[in-house]
């Protein structure tokens, strides 16, 4: 049977946003990678701070709206003149002009679909499982904890680890280990 | 640490402006004797006339607009703009001159109006047609009401622009909260009257340039158009004030991006107003109001059409989506001087075809002439008074309690 290698993570808290955000740029110039930030809202400075690349998100939102506009386009054009045409008024079958809302509405739905799965993919959500959810002091990142999470290499000594998150202002600091699904 | 400390303190009052002011009112003057020349010695007098009319309404248009603007940013107490506040308050001071600039309209206005006592144009409007325009004159159209109304207008107007504009340099000398809470009561209760004195301008400049024809949704296309311009010109001068004393110096990539951002949403508003507008008109295809857009959509103003839908909207929307671009004020100015021009290219769209029906645009010396000279009159006077009522103040509200926090803004 082949051993589990277990993951693990350094957890330190700080008292407020700015002391996250600073440590957190002081760590990443240390040479640290794969760091997070939690927190109860929106970070300031956060991702900067983490150095992280430009999202995603937007190419695919675009990649989304652009599929709603052609589905729209598409959807009508075949409706409307091959597959139960209909006579409005008197207007000719292809009439754009009044294909225009549905046309918009598919792709602002299309894009925000882009957005919300994206956003779930990118982060890998949901996750029902992660050793950090073991950790009872971690449960303040959801009110009023600002929380940095630093992986380290299983099986080795994180009191080095520990000591520069603490002289950078942590408040407390856990190891957290375990399988992460 | 009181949050005016923070400020710059090496900021000193605006005194650069004469080598700008001067050949502004030079060109301004020059600009409008060209336009009224041509309208009392040549035969050209309808292009003088309608290219009068273009000027002034894009130039008045832009600066109510930025009343508009402060009020509705007192409105929503937003901070992060305080920085570029002054600049807007600037333009809204140009109001009054639209007073002294709005006489040429009154002179030229039988050429413009045919609704107007004396008209030459009334002729081409004959039948029962003629009985729908007496109609309308009885209640609305006539010049005793269109002086009342145009009272209120400039009244309501004054009154925001001077009211915001003078609180907010008190301000810069006395501070304290008070003047700004005195400001956001002000905004919001005045907002209504600014929406509906520009709703029913834009009715009696332009849309009554066809006096049969109505949209109740014109108002709001002229203010789009207004608005989106205001912000591209808000972009410019906050990209050209980085001299000495000037603001630009403290405005950060932040505000540009939100600028841009609100450009953005406005080249998107402007599309859906105008689209709403043609589809209501389209779809219902009634005889009062199809033909103000069948004259534009087919023919000879067809090209124009086109051109106002790629160059007005799918251009500028996909330039403005890159995130690169908003972060760099001097190709966001680029942008924003091109949507500057695809504005007026929208009012001539408005406007020109009542002149000259389906013979299209006018390409004959005299025409091309007079809107120049008529756009660069009335902008030439608008932009030498804003120098004018910059010089001497501070070019931001530089003891406004919050403005240390406006020049700290980071994205959300």
């Amino acid at each position: 049977m082949e051993a589990t290698v277990l993951d693990s993570w350094v957890l330190a808290e700080f008292e407020t946003p700015d002391v996250l955000v600073d440590a957190t740029r002081q760590m990443r110039e240390k040479g640290f990678q794969g760091m997070d930030t939690y927190s109860p809202y929106p970070l300031h400075g956060g991702s900067e701070a983490l150095g992280l690349p430009p999202s995603k998100v937007p190419f695919i939102a675009l990649c989304g709206g652009l599929t709603g506009l052609t589905t729209a386009l598409a959807m009508q054009t075949w409706m409307n003149t091959y597959d139960y045409p209909l006579n409005i008024g008197g207007r000719p079958l292809l009439s754009l002009p009044a294909w225009v809302p549905i046309t918009f509405e598919l792709s602002v739905l299309f894009a925000a679909f882009g957005i919300f799965f994206g956003l779930l993919g990118l982060s890998r959500l949901p996750q029902p499982y992660h050793p950090v959810f073991e950790s009872e002091a971690f449960r303040t990142a959801s009110t009023h904890g600002y929380w940095l999470s630093v992986p380290h290499a299983t099986g080795q000594d994180a009191a080095a680890v520990i000591d520069q998150l603490k002289a950078l202002g942590a408040t407390q600091v856990t190891v957290v280990t375990g399988e992460k699904e | 640490m009181t949050p005016a400390a923070e400020a710059p303190a090496h900021l000193e009052r605006y005194t650069g402006t004469p080598k700008l002011m001067i050949p502004a009112f030079g060109a301004g003057a020059l600009g409008i004797l060209a336009t009224l020349a041509i309208f009392f010695l040549t035969d050209a007098k309808g292009a003088a006339a309608h290219s009068y009319l273009l000027a002034f309404a894009y130039w008045v248009g832009i600066s109510v607009a930025f009343t508009i603007m402060v009020a509705i940013f007192h409105t929503a107490k937003a901070k992060w703009l305080i920085v570029l506040r002054r600049t807007m308050e600037t333009g809204a001071s140009v109001i009054p001159i639209f007073l002294l600039l709005i006489i040429p309209v009154i002179l030229m206005a039988g050429y413009l109006y045919p609704w107007w006592p004396g008209s030459p144009l009334r002729a081409g409007i004959t039948g029962l047609e003629s009985e729908h325009l007496a109609h309308k004159e009885h209640g609305y159209l006539n010049w005793p009401f269109t002086l009342f109304r145009h009272v209120i207008y400039f009244s309501v107007w004054i009154f925001a622009a001077w009211k915001l504009r003078g609180l907010s340099l008190k301000q810069d000398t006395e501070g304290g909260l008070d003047l700004t809470v005195r400001m956001r009561r002000f905004a919001p209760g005045i907002l209504p009257f600014l929406a509906l004195t520009i709703t029913f301008a834009s009715f009696d400049w332009l849309m009554s340039l066809t006096p049969l024809w109505q949209s109740t949704m014109f108002g709001v296309y002229y203010f789009a158009g207004s608005f989106l311009s205001a912000f591209c010109v808000l972009t410019i001068v906050t990209t050209m004030a980085r001299g000495k004393d000037l603001y630009g110096n403290v405005v950060t990539t932040a505000h540009f991006h939100n600028l841009g951002k609100l450009m953005l949403a406005f080249t998107a508003f402007w599309a859906y107003i105008a689209f709403s507008q043609f589809m209501l008109v389209w779809i219902a295809n009634i005889p009062e109001e199809a033909p103000w857009y069948g004259l534009r959509i087919f023919g000879a103003w067809k090209p124009m059409s086109i051109a106002l839908f790629f160059g007005h909207f799918v251009l500028p929307f996909f330039v403005l989506l890159s995130r690169n671009l908003k972060l760099q004020p001097r190709r966001l100015s680029v942008v924003a001087v091109y949507l500057l021009v695809i504005h007026a290219v929208d009012m001539y769209w408005l406007i020109w075809p009542a002149l000259t029906g389906n013979k299209g645009p006018s390409f004959d010396p005299l025409s091309l002439i007079s809107l120049v000279a008529a756009f660069v009159g009335v902008g030439g006077i608008a932009v030498g008074f804003a120098l004018k009522n910059a010089r001497g103040n501070y070019t931001m509200p530089v003891k406004d309690p919050y403005i240390a926090e406006s020049l700290r803004y980071v994205q959300p």
